[in-house]
């Protein structure tokens, strides 16, 4: 973890600031009394750090208006935090301020059935929700690695992903309704349990505005009926190129499996050693895919899947046969970012996506970025809709602006082929220097728009998405250089 | 629709051939306080409550595929083209834009994301929300932007795409898009069941939306109290396609009496109620289990003539006909009950006599609604862009 170079905003620090949330909340509410306990405060799932200037747990909406309002009073910045496991430092108080945490706001409000929605608080855990709808036969699609301990509001501010979403669409898909409090304490409820509303689609602005739009207290999302069967299918090849070369002639083929999934050789080795998924070990790399749906004609579907990864070269094909089976396989996958542990002590991940034809030249050009900087990069990514996530391995922190540097010449490239600097993890305080390589300066603009309408003061989650001159300095130097 | 100053020779049409040139025409008519309408195939002006304006910035001329990669499946597409050209193009790459709005014979893609027209098969492949990923837009400050991009998943910023859609140009004025696209389905099934009660036909929908059967659209056409029908259109792999219309069947059959075959012509005719209606025609959308009650009142409503439900997303559209009190009555009474359900409605068609009387959102209590006007004045601070013609303007 490294301290971040950061600017403070004015406005009210250190005791004053605590004691006038102690007054505001209750000490129940307030964490700031003792400095060492914002510790755990100051990071998240991605390298950047920062102390906030105190935490705040609220009970409910009111809470946190009350909250919004005192610290746009104050000029005092305000970050919302869920679980923590973001991977763009969304969740850091880049300029000071006070970090909410929903922990406390995680209940199912309503599980209604009859309209296949639920009514859940910002705090409840991604998967909760999916089990407490399993009796239902319902489930919430987005399916992020890290949904055992990502929030539903953290979902929300990142439009998170997952592999499922391949077929079935990202958060922004699955949201109708939203209750936000504005950075000036006003609360608003945008739509509801219907699909469409009337005026502009706030909730499209809002979902994947990481918290810079304002904070989410309440979320109406859809539910979806959960597949009859799946066919789960593992593919190993001699090389990554043939593996990527799959990914494109199914996609090619006219089939839409629910997710299709690559991992090289660097990868599956940590996976093994940490989760014994039943990898071959051996394969340049491995391909995982998945049909669902009513389970008439899946085994056809994999069939085809099967014989177009034989085409390009697989060596190994293996189709689950038990939902024991299925699952170590999808165990391997979503474990693979904390099995990376095995390979270095930290790594960096970036999550450019990229035209999927253009899959097999730009892994090159990562392997050659790799090469170039001596740094071990693993790949685990979502194939099928051309998300990748090099994830750029190290062990010492001085080692970190190369890693750095490996990470946007990898992005560079992503963008270059047609794509984009993020497909689910976000801008956050990671890229929001890079913006720049990806959109013109009207096209910032255009959402600086948006965030003036939202946040005039300019208090939600300061120091995210957009570049900021203190922080992005260096990297305009470097790009102009 | 009489718009007067339109229809006079006095009023300057134009007709940009590309993105700067229309942001030059919407710079210079901002300069002069000018108010612009937008126009694409002109097939939905009945929409909203439009004033007249100064100038009509056609789109036509923006258009033509930019750009179709078949194997990324995606499209990127001038705003003015025709939703039936992109069909045949995609087509001929085996492919389709999901998408089967009302007036596809002559709507172009801008006007059918300004609008955010979707039709049935929304259930299945999602609407224009769920669609697009890119757009690039002219604002009246001159300016050309562009917002997402053409990968299909992309989380760098503001997704303004969002925003745009539904917008009814009074944001900015839509001058390409790019879309998900997909593969053309190889097998079709469809099914039509009849019932005496509308909660039979909704409940028979709801047992198909309830399984992983995932039909390509779930539509009901309700023409009288006691006659009701169900059309089911499944679509994909043949043993999948099958299997679906076997469930629907399944799901009719206890209530009312189904029938297999081709259901293409009947979606067609539902689809296109918005362009036949006469008199009142009421848009709402609804939590799907509040559909029952709702129609169940459109029923018993004077002058009522016809119900037509996309059942599997909530969208519900009534035609009513009679004299002018019928009219009003029956669209305050249906605006009303909308909200009531736990969703919202505007009145899409009216006669033009009626527009004083009968207002397309009712009393215009949209939940954050001063948000929208303050992203209206963020991107349009005179107000020039087709005043009327959204709630927020």
């Amino acid at each position: 973890m490294t301290a971040t170079e950061r600017t403070l905003r004015a406005g009210i620090r250190g005791r004053p600031l605590i004691d006038g949330l102690v007054r505001l909340l209750g000490p129940s509410k307030v964490i700031g009394e003792h400095p060492e306990d914002l510790l755990i405060y100051e990071y998240d799932g991605a390298v950047d750090t920062a102390t906030p200037d105190a935490v705040v747990l609220p009970d409910d909406t009111a809470d946190v208006a009350a909250l919004a309002r005192f610290c746009h009073e104050h000029g005092v910045p305000i970050v919302p935090r869920g679980a923590g496991t973001g991977l763009s430092g969304g969740a850091i108080p880049v300029e000071g301020g006070v970090v909410v945490s929903f922990a406390r706001m995680s209940r199912i409000l309503e599980m209604d059935v009859a309209n296949r929605r639920a009514v859940v608080q910002p705090g409840l855990i991604n998967l909760h929700l999916s089990t407490a709808a399993a009796p239902h036969n319902l489930h919430f699609v987005p399916d992020p690695s890290s949904q055992k301990a990502c929030t539903l509001g953290g979902n929300v501010a990142e439009n998170s992903g997952g592999p499922h979403t391949l077929a079935y669409g990202v958060t922004t898909n699955h949201v109708t309704g939203l209750e936000i409090v504005l950075s000036d304490g006003t609360i608003v409820r945008l739509g509801g349990k219907a699909e469409d509303g009337e005026g502009y689609d706030l909730i499209g602005a809002f979902v994947g505005s990481e918290g810079t739009l304002g904070l989410v207290t309440e979320i109406t999302v859809k539910l979806t009926p959960l597949p009859e069967d799946k066919r789960t299918i593992l593919a190993a090849f001699p090389t990554m190129d043939q593996a990527s070369a799959s990914v494109s002639a199914i996609i090619a083929s006219g089939l839409v499996p629910a997710a299709i999934e690559l991992m090289d050789q660097l990868a599956t080795q940590a996976v093994e050693a940490a989760v014994g998924a039943g990898y071959p070990l051996d394969a340049g790399g491995i391909l995982l895919c998945e049909v669902d749906g009513l389970r008439d004609g899946l085994d056809e579907l994999a069939s085809r899947i099967e014989a177009i990864c034989r085409e390009n070269g697989a060596t190994t094909l293996r189709r689950a046969q038990t939902v024991l089976e299925r699952e170590k396989l999808w165990a391997g996958r979503k474990g693979a970012f904390a099995a990376m542990g095995r390979l270095a002590p930290a790594y960096y991940v970036q999550d450019g996506v990229i035209p999927r034809t253009r899959l097999p030249d730009v892994l090159r050009t990562v392997s050659e970025v790799s090469k170039r900087h001596g740094l071990r990069i693993a790949n685990v990514f979502h194939a099928g809709d051309g998300n990748l996530h090099p994830l750029v391995l190290f062990s010492d922190m001085r080692e970190l602006e190369r890693v750095h540097e490996a990470g946007l010449e990898i992005l560079t490239a992503c963008v270059e082929a047609g794509g984009s600097l993020t497909g689910e993890h976000g801008v956050g305080m990671e890229k929001n220097c890079y913006m720049p390589l990806q959109f013109r300066a009207e096209d910032l603009a255009l959402m600086r728009r948006v965030k003036t309408a939202f946040d005039p003061a300019d208090l939600a989650n300061p120091g995210k998405i957009f570049p900021t001159p203190s922080r992005c300095r260096e990297f305009q130097l470097h790009a102009t250089r | 629709m009489s718009l007067d100053r339109n229809e006079t020779a006095t009023v300057e049409r134009l007709r940009p051939a590309d993105a700067r040139t229309c942001a030059d025409i919407l710079r210079r008519a901002g300069e002069a306080r000018q108010t612009v309408r937008v126009r694409g195939g002109g097939t939905k002006e009945y929409l909203g409550d439009p004033r007249p304006t100064d100038l009509v910035l056609e789109t036509t001329s923006l258009g033509g595929i930019v750009e179709h990669v078949p194997a990324d499946l995606t499209v990127t597409v001038g705003a003015g083209t025709r939703f039936r050209e992109l069909e045949d193009a995609l087509a001929r790459a085996g492919q389709m834009l999901a998408l089967d709005p009302p007036h596809a014979d002559a709507a172009t893609i801008g006007g059918i994301v300004a609008a955010n027209s979707s039709g049935f098969r929304r259930a299945r492949y999602g609407g224009v929300r769920d669609l697009l990923i890119g757009t690039r837009c002219a604002l009246v400050d001159g300016t050309v932007a562009s917002a997402g991009g053409r990968v299909v998943k992309n989380v760098a910023g503001y997704d303004v795409n969002k925003l745009l859609i539904g917008s009814f140009g009074t944001l900015a004025v839509i001058t390409e898009c790019t879309f998900k696209v997909t593969p053309l389905p190889v097998a079709t099934a469809g099914l039509r069941a009849r019932f005496r009660r509308a909660a039979d036909a909704y409940a028979a929908a709801d047992l198909v939306a309830r399984t992983p059967a995932r039909p390509a659209a779930l539509a009901i056409d309700g023409r009288a109290r006691d006659a009701w029908e169900l059309v089911v259109l499944a679509e994909g792999e043949p043993a999948a396609v099958d299997r679906a219309i076997a469930i629907a069947a399944d799901a009719a059959s206890a209530r009312g009496r189904a029938e297999r075959g081709d259901v293409t012509a009947a979606l067609t005719a539902l689809r296109e109620l918005p362009a036949s209606a006469d008199g009142v025609l009421v848009r709402a959308s609804l939590p799907p289990a509040a559909q029952t009650a709702f129609a169940e009142a459109a029923m018993r409503l004077e002058g009522f003539m016809r119900l037509v439900s996309d059942a599997a997303s909530g969208i519900v559209r009534v035609e009513v006909r009679g004299d002018d009190d019928v009219l009003v009555a029956a669209a305050d009474s249906l605006l009303a009950d909308a909200r009531v359900c736990g969703g919202s409605a505007r009145v899409e068609r009216r006669p033009d006599r009626l527009r004083a009387r009968v207002e397309a959102w009712g009393d215009g209590d949209v939940p954050g609604l001063f948000l929208m006007r303050r992203l209206k004045d963020a991107f349009d601070p005179n107000g020039i862009l087709e005043p009327g013609r959204s709630v927020v303007s």
